[in-house]
C-alpha cells in the first residue's frame, strides 16, 4: 500500500502470523468454508437450471431412502478411499503424487494380465491379481521416485507425464491385442467369476469395502503407531532436521512413494475387479485429482479420508442422477469438489493470519 | 523434399501454443509464483475462443483476445488465492486445473458449443513470397498469430530485461524483501505477473481451438499445459531457451500426422507418447547437468508476508 | 566532532509499542535524533533495537505511539513512505537480489527515468558518489559474487542515492573485520558531517564509545538511558546494558585424557557460495573442549556439516578412537559411533516446531531403537523419558508433553535440543554457537551442560563467533580464517592474540 503525503490518522490493514488457534476455532472455520463452498456450488447448479428442491431430492432423499443407492455410495467410496490414502502417504513424505491415475492404469493392466492369462490356480487368482496390481502401481511410480530422490526432478510434472504415457499404453492394448474378442469393444474381456471381487450379500456391495477399511486401518497404524510414521512426521515437519538427525531421508521418501504407488495400483484392481468386471479405457478418470483433494481435505488422516470419501461419493452418485435427469455434465461433480477444496484452502488464511486495522 | 516442406511448414502452428504458454509461465514464475494451473488456463482460453466464434460470429482475432482475457479472469481468482490468501501454490494450481475442467465442460455443454466446427483462422497469403520454394511456405505461409508470437517475444524480452518494471518483476521472484524495502509493491507485481501469464496461456488455448482444431471438445488441451510447465524447467526461465523448447516440441507434434500421411506404419499410441517421454528425458537430462538450481527464481513458490518475524 | 547547535529534533518517536503475538518486542519507547549526529542504539540481542528501527523504516507497523519528523506527525505506512520521508535503512541481513548486478540493485531502489536511459545516468551518479565518499566497487559484478563488505557498500549507496537524510545502520560491523570497520566508520563520519543523521544499531560497546555522539541504551524492549560517551565509564555502560555485571571465571577442564578425535587434512570444494575447507587438521582429547574461534562465514558451518556427514569431504580423514576413520560414514552411522550435533540454527536444523515436545525429544532415542519395535512405538516410555529429561534440564514453559515445540522460547528450545542430543551419552559433541540468541540465564545453563559432558569424558568441539564464550570454555583454541585453522593456542591465552589471528 503506497500512500503519499503526510496524511494523519489513516487506517491501515496489517497482517500478522497469529498464535495457533484452538481446535474449536479451527473446526468452526473449516465448517464455515465447507458451507460456503456448498453454497457456491448450489448457486451454480441452480444457474444451470436445476431446482433447489430437486437438489435436496437427488442428494439427500434419493440416496438415503433407497438401499440400492446407499450401497452405490459405499461401492463408490471404496476407490475414493484408496486413492485418498495413496495421495496421503506420498504427501506425508512431501512427494506430490499427481500420477495416481497412471499407477491405477498399470495396476489394472497387471491384474488383467493375471486374469486373462489364467496365471495361478483359480482359488488364488484374486489374491494374485491384488498383488500384481500393487506391483504394477509400484512399477509406475518407481521412476519418478528415483529421479526425484537422486536428481531432484520435479515429481509433480514427472508423475503427471507418466499418466499420459500410461493412458496411451492402455489404449494401445485395448485397441490392439487386448480388445474384447467377444464384443469387439475396446475393453478387456470380462473377468471370470472367480476373478471378480465377491459380493458381500447386501445390494451391490462387495468385499472391496473390506479391503478399503483394512487399508485405511493399516495406514492409520503406520502413521500413528509405527516408527516409520514417526519418522515421516519428522520429515514432513522439518526435512533439514530429519537429515541432520541421521534419518535416511531418501529411503524414507522411497518407501512412502512405493506404498503410495501400490495403493494406487490396488485401486485400479478394486475398480476393475470390483465395479466394472473388466478393464475399460476410462475406469480411472478423475480419481487422481479426487485422491489429492480428499487427502488434502482430510489432512492426510486415514479416518478423515474415510469420511471425506463418503461425502465425495454422495456427490458422485447424486451427480450421476443429475447427469441422467438434467443433462448436467458429470464435470459438475469435479467443479463442486474444486470449489469446496478452494474454500477450505482459502480459509486456512484465517487460521494462520490475523488481520488488524491500525488507526493512529 | 516435399515431406520436409510439409513437415517444417506445419511446425510453427504446433510450436506457437507452446511458445505462447511458456512465455506466460515464465513471466508468472519470474515473479515467484509457481503456476501449476497452466492446463486449466489453457482450457479456459480454448473454450472461450471457440465460444466466441460459435456464438458471436466469425471474428477470430477477437476470439483469441477474449480467450486470453477469460484466462486472466481465472488468473484473478488464482492471484486472490495465492497472493492474498497465501494458499499453498501447488494446491491452488491443482484446484485451478480441476475448476477449469469442470467449468469449461459445464459452460460449453450449457451453451451448446461442444463438437461444433467453425472456420477459425487461416494462414496469411503473402502472394509471391509464399510461392518461394521451401522458404515460402515455411516462413511466409503461417497464420498471423505465429508472427504476433514472435513480436510478443521481442516485446516481452524488452519488458523483462529493459524496463524498470521488468527489473522489479525479476527481483520480486528472487527476493521480495528487497523489492519491498525498495518501496515496490510485491502484491501488485505478483498479481500483474499472474494476469499477464494467464493471458498468454489463454491465448495459447485460444490458438488450439481457433487456429488448430477449429472445434471444441472437453479437455482439448490434452495435457499441453503440463508440457508447458515442463518446458519452463527445460528453458530454465530464459526466454530464448523457451523458443528452442517450443520449436522442438512443435517439430515432434508436427511429425506425427506427417508420418501417418505419407503412410509410414507406426504404432500410433507409442508415437502419441513421444512428447511426454521426451519431456521426462529432458527433465532428467537438465537435472543431470545439475545447473538447474541456480536458474530457478529463488522465491518461487513462497508466499510473501512482510511482518513475518524470524 | 560536529557541534549540535539545533535544539529541535529531526525525529521524535513517542511511546512506541510493538508486539508479536504474546511477545512484547518494544514497550512504550521514546527516542529522538538530531541532525548531524551519530546516535548509537546499544543493547544486547533481543533488546528491541532492530524492532524499533524497523518501525521507523516502515517495515513493521507500531501498535501504539507516534513518530514526528521535523515536528510534524507522520504516518509511515511502509518502506516506500519511509523512503520518501528521507529515512533509509541498511538492514543486518542485506536486502539485495544476489543474481543482479550492483548497478541493477541500486536501480531497483532508485529508478532514474526509463530503465534504458536511466541506467546510464545512474552509473554516472553512482561513480561520482563513490569517489565522494571513497568507495571502491565494481558495480557491474553480480552482487552474489561480491564480498560482504562490498555488499554493504551497495546497501549504503542505495540509501544515499535514495536521498536519505536519516540513515539507520543495523549491526553494520557484525560481518566486518577490524580493519574494514575502521574504514567504515570513516565513511560514516563523513556522512554525518555532510548533514545526515546516522543511527548506529549495535551491541558492540567500543564502537558506540568511540564513534557516537550520543548513546541510547535499550534493554528488554525499553529505553534505559540516553547519554554521551564522555558521561560514563565502560564499566558503567556495561551495567546499563546488561543490568548487572556478571563476572565469569573461565571454566577449564581439570582432567584431559588421551587423544580421542583427530581431523587430518580436511578439504572440501566450494559451491553455491560456501567457503572451502583448506587442509584442516586438529586433535581433540578426552575431557577437552576445543574451541574454534573466528569471524562468522569463515568455514564454521562447512566444518560442522562435514564432520556430521551432511556434506562431502574431498580428501582427509576423521579418526575417532575405537571407530577408525569415520569420514566415509553416513550421518546415522556417525551418530551410532557417539557423535552428536548442536547446530547453530536450531529452528532450521534441530527442531520440528509443529511436532510435540515429546516427539522432538524422543526422535533420537527412537532412531537408536530405544522406544519399542518398528511396528509399535512405545510412546509411554518415550513420554516418561522426555518428562524426566525436561525436569533434569530445567526446561520451562512445559504445560504438557504434547504441546508444540514452537511454543518454547529460544532458551528452552535450545535446552530441549541439548537434552535430546545428550540423551545418548555422546563421546564427541559438536556445538555450533550453542548460546546464540539466548538470555544470560539460559546461556549459563547451556554452558554448564557442555562442561558437564566434558567432565564426563566427552570430546567437545565448540564452534563460536563469540570470543568470550570461547575464552570461558575452551582448553585449546583454534582460529579459523578463510576455511583453514590459522593458529592454535593453549588456554589461558591473551584475547588480543586470538583477535589478531581472526582478522589477519
Amino acid at each position: 500500500m503506497n500512500y503519499s503525503g503526510n496524511i494523519l490518522t489513516k487506517k491501515r490493514l496489517n497482517l500478522e502470523v497469529r498464535e495457533p488457534l484452538g481446535l474449536l476455532a479451527k473446526t468452526i472455520i473449516f465448517l464455515i468454508s465447507v458451507f460456503l463452498g456448498l453454497s457456491i456450488s448450489i448457486f451454480i447448479l441452480i444457474l444451470s437450471g436445476v431446482n433447489a428442491s430437486d437438489l435436496w431430492n437427488e442428494f439427500i432423499i434419493y440416496i438415503f431412502t433407497s438401499q440400492k443407492n446407499l450401497s452405490a455410495v459405499l461401492v463408490q467410496a471404496v476407490p475414493l478411499t484408496i486413492v485418498g490414502l495413496s495421495a496421503a502417504v506420498a504427501f506425508r513424505a512431501k512427494f506430490w503424487n499427481i500420477g495416481i491415475e497412471g499407477q491405477m492404469i498399470f495396476g489394472a493392466i497387471a491384474a488383467t494380465f493375471i486374469a486373462t492369462n489364467d496365471v495361478g490356480p483359480e482359488s488364488m487368482r484374486l489374491a494374485l491379481m491384488f498383488l500384481a496390481a500393487a506391483a504394477g502401481g509400484i512399477g509406475w511410480i518407481i521412476l519418478p521416485a528415483i529421479i526425484k530422490i537422486r536428481l531432484d526432478v520435479n515429481e509433480i510434472i514427472s508423475t503427471l507425464l507418466m499418466n499420459y504415457i500410461a493412458f496411451n499404453f492402455l489404449l494401445h492394448l485395448l485397441y490392439g491385442s487386448w480388445r474384447d474378442p467377444l464384443t469387439g469393444f475396446p475393453n478387456s474381456q470380462q473377468y471370470d467369476a472367480f476373478e471378480i471381487i465377491p459380493l458381500i450379500g447386501w445390494q451391490s456391495l462387495n468385499f472391496s469395502i473390506v479391503i478399503a477399511i483394512f487399508l485405511a486401518a493399516v495406514i492409520f497404524w503406520l502413521f500413528v503407531f509405527s516408527r516409520f510414521g514417526y519418522m515421516l512426521r519428522v520429515l514432513h515437519s522439518n526435512a533439514n532436521m530429519a537429515q541432520s538427525l541421521g534419518i535416511r531421508v531418501g529411503i524414507l521418501i522411497f518407501l512412502a512413494t512405493i506404498i503410495s504407488g501400490a495403493l494406487a495400483g490396488i485401486c485400479g484392481f478394486a475398480v476393475s475387479a470390483g465395479i466394472e468386471s473388466r478393464m475399460t479405457q476410462s475406469f480411472f478418470v478423475g480419481y487422481g485429482f479426487s485422491g489429492i483433494l480428499i487427502a488434502f481435505l482430510a489432512r492426510e488422516n486415514p479416518i478423515g479420508i474415510l469420511i471425506v470419501s463418503l461425502l465425495f461419493s454422495i456427490l458422485v452418485i447424486g451427480g450421476q442422477s443429475l447427469q441422467v435427469f438434467y443433462q448436467i455434465p458429470f464435470a459438475m461433480v469435479q467443479l463442486i469438489q474444486a470449489i469446496i477444496v478452494m474454500c477450505v484452502a482459502g480459509s486456512e488464511f484465517f487460521i494462520r493470519y490475523r488481520i488488524s486495522i491500525l488507526k493512529r | 523434399m516435399d515431406f520436409l516442406v510439409f513437415w517444417l511448414s506445419n511446425v510453427p502452428s504446433f510450436a506457437a501454443p507452446f511458445a505462447l504458454g511458456v512465455l506466460g509461465m515464465i513471466i508468472c514464475e519470474r515473479s515467484g509464483v509457481l503456476n501449476l494451473g497452466a492446463e486449466g488456463f489453457v482450457l479456459v482460453g480454448a473454450m472461450s475462443g471457440a465460444g466466441v466464434l460459435i456464438s458471436l460470429g466469425d471474428y477470430p482475432l477477437s476470439a483469441i483476445i477474449i480467450a486470453g482475457a477469460s484466462a486472466s479472469a481465472l488468473g484473478l481468482l488464482f492471484g486472490f488465492l495465492v497472493v492474498l490468501l497465501r494458499v499453498n501454490q501447488v494446491i491452488a494450481g491443482l484446484i485451478m486445473v480441476f475448476l477449469a475442467q469442470g467449468l469449461t465442460s459445464l459452460i460449453s455443454r450449457n451453451m451448446g458449443w461442444v463438437n461444433k466446427p467453425f472456420s477459425g483462422l487461416g494462414r496469411i497469403d503473402f502472394g509471391f513470397l509464399t510461392d518461394i520454394p521451401f522458404l515460402g511456405p515455411v516462413i511466409f505461409g503461417q497464420d498471423i498469430i505465429v508472427y504476433i508470437t514472435i513480436l510478443l517475444y521481442i516485446l516481452s524480452f524488452y519488458f523483462i530485461y529493459r524496463t524498470n518494471i521488468g527489473l522489479r518483476l525479476r527481483a520480486v521472484g528472487e527476493n521480495p524483501d528487497a523489492v519491498d524495502a525498495a518501496g515496490g509493491n510485491v502484491i501488485l507485481l505478483r498479481f500483474m505477473a499472474i494476469l499477464i501469464g494467464a493471458f498468454f496461456l489463454g491465448v495459447a488455448g485460444g490458438y488450439l481451438t481457433v487456429v488448430v482444431a477449429k472445434i471444441w471438445v472437453d479437455g482439448i488441451s490434452g495435457g499441453r499445459g503440463w508440457i508447458i510447465i515442463a518446458l519452463v524447467i527445460f528453458a530454465r526461465w530464459q526466454l530464448w531457451r523457451s523458443i528452442i523448447g517450443a520449436v522442438l516440441f512443435g517439430c515432434i507434434e508436427a511429425l506425427i500426422p506427417r508420418l501417418a500421411a505419407v503412410g509410414v506404419q507406426l504404432p500410433q499410441y507409442f508415437i502419441l507418447m513421444l512428447p511426454y517421454v521426451v519431456t521426462i528425458l529432458v527433465m532428467i537430462w537438465s537435472n543431470l547437468k545439475g545447473n538447474n538450481k541456480q536458474d530457478t527464481p529463488l522465491a518461487l513458490g513462497r508466499p510473501y508476508l512482510r511482518e513475518e518475524r524470524h | 566532532m560536529p557541534k549540535i547547535t539545533r535544539q529541535s529534533h529531526l525525529i521524535e518517536m513517542e511511546k512506541i509499542t510493538k508486539s508479536f503475538g504474546d511477545f512484547l518486542a518494544i514497550d512504550q519507547v521514546s527516542f529522538n535524533l538530531t541532525q548531524g549526529e551519530i546516535h548509537a542504539l546499544l543493547g544486547e540481542n533481543g533488546a528491541g533495537k532492530s524492532s524499533l528501527m524497523n518501525v521507523l523504516a516502515g517495515i513493521y507497523a507500531q501498535d501504539e505511539g507516534q513518530i514526528k519528523l521535523d515536528g510534524n506527525t507522520v504516518d509511515i505506512t511502509g518502506p516506500a513512505m519511509a523512503k520518501s520521508l528521507g529515512i533509509g535503512m541498511v538492514h543486518q541481513h542485506y536486502k539485495l537480489v544476489s543474481s543482479f548486478s550492483a548497478l541493477d540493485n541500486i536501480a531497483l531502489t532508485v529508478p532514474h527515468g526509463t530503465y534504458l536511459s536511466g541506467i546510464r545516468d545512474l552509473r554516472k551518479i553512482i561513480i561520482s558518489k563513490m569517489s565522494e565518499i571513497g568507495f571502491d566497487l565494481d558495480i557491474d559484478k553480480q552482487v552474489g559474487k561480491l564480498s560482504v563488505t562490498e555488499q554493504q557498500r551497495v546497501e549504503i549507496l542505495k540509501v544515499l542515492l535514495g536521498g536519505a537524510k536519516i540513515i539507520i545502520l543495523d549491526e553494520p560491523t557484525a560481518v566486518l573485520t577490524d580493519e574494514e570497520s575502521k574504514g567504515f566508520f570513516k565513511t560514516i563520519k563523513l556522512l554525518a558531517e555532510s548533514g545526515a543523521a546516522v543511527i548506529l544499531v549495535t551491541h558492540k560497546l567500543k564502537e558506540a564509545m568511540n564513534f557516537a555522539d550520543r548513546i541510547t541504551v535499550m534493554r528488554g524492549g525499553r529505553i534505559i538511558d540516553t547519554i554521551t560517551p564522555e558521561d560514563l565509564s565502560e564499566e558503567q555502560l556495561i551495567r546499563l546494558i546488561i543490568g548487572e555485571v556478571i563476572i565469569n571465571e573461565p571454566n577449564l577442564s581439570k582432567d584431559i585424557g588421551d587423544r580421542k578425535i583427530s581431523l587430518q587434512n580436511l578439504q572440501t570444494t566450494s559451491h553455491d557460495g560456501s567457503i572451502a575447507l583448506k587442509n584442516i587438521s586438529l586433535n581433540i582429547r578426552e575431557g577437552e573442549i576445543y574451541g574454534i574461534a573466528g569471524v562468522g562465514g569463515n568455514g564454521q558451518t562447512e566444518l560442522a556439516s562435514a564432520l556430521m556427514g551432511l556434506s562431502k569431504l574431498e580428501t582427509g580423514a576423521i579418526l575417532f578412537n575405537g571407530h577408525g576413520d569415520i569420514s566415509s560414514m553416513r550421518p546415522d552411522q556417525r551418530r551410532n559411533c557417539g557423535l552428536v550435533y548442536i547446530p547453530a540454527d536450531r529452528q532450521k536444523y534441530a527442531l520440528a516446531g509443529q511436532l510435540s515436545l515429546t516427539e522432538n525429544y524422543a526422535i533420537s532415542g527412537l532412531l537408536r531403537h530405544e522406544f519399542g519395535s518398528w511396528l509399535k512405538v512405545n510412546s509411554f516410555k518415550a513420554c516418561e523419558k522426555a518428562s524426566e529429561a525436561f525436569k533434569e534440564y530445567d526446561i520451562m514453559g512445559v504445560r504438557n508433553l504434547n504441546q508444540k515445540a514452537a511454543s518454547l522460547s529460544g532458551g528452552n528450545a535450545q535446552k530441549l535440543v541439548i537434552s535430546r542430543e545428550f540423551s545418548s551419552n555422546p563421546s564427541f559433541i559438536i556445538a555450533h554457537s550453542p548460546s546464540r540468541g539466548l538470555d544470560i540465564r539460559a546461556t549459563a545453563a547451556v554452558r554448564a551442560k557442555l562442561c558437564m559432558a566434558r567432565d564426563n569424558g566427552a570430546a567437545v568441539l565448540l564452534i563460536s563467533e563469540d570470543l568470550d564464550e570461547i575464552l570461558l570454555l575452551s582448553d585449546t583454541i583454534g582460529v579459523i580464517n578463510g576455511g583453514s585453522i590459522v593458529a592454535e593456542f593453549e588456554a589461558p591465552t591473551a584475547r588480543q592474540d586470538i583477535g589478531k589471528a581472526m582478522v589477519n
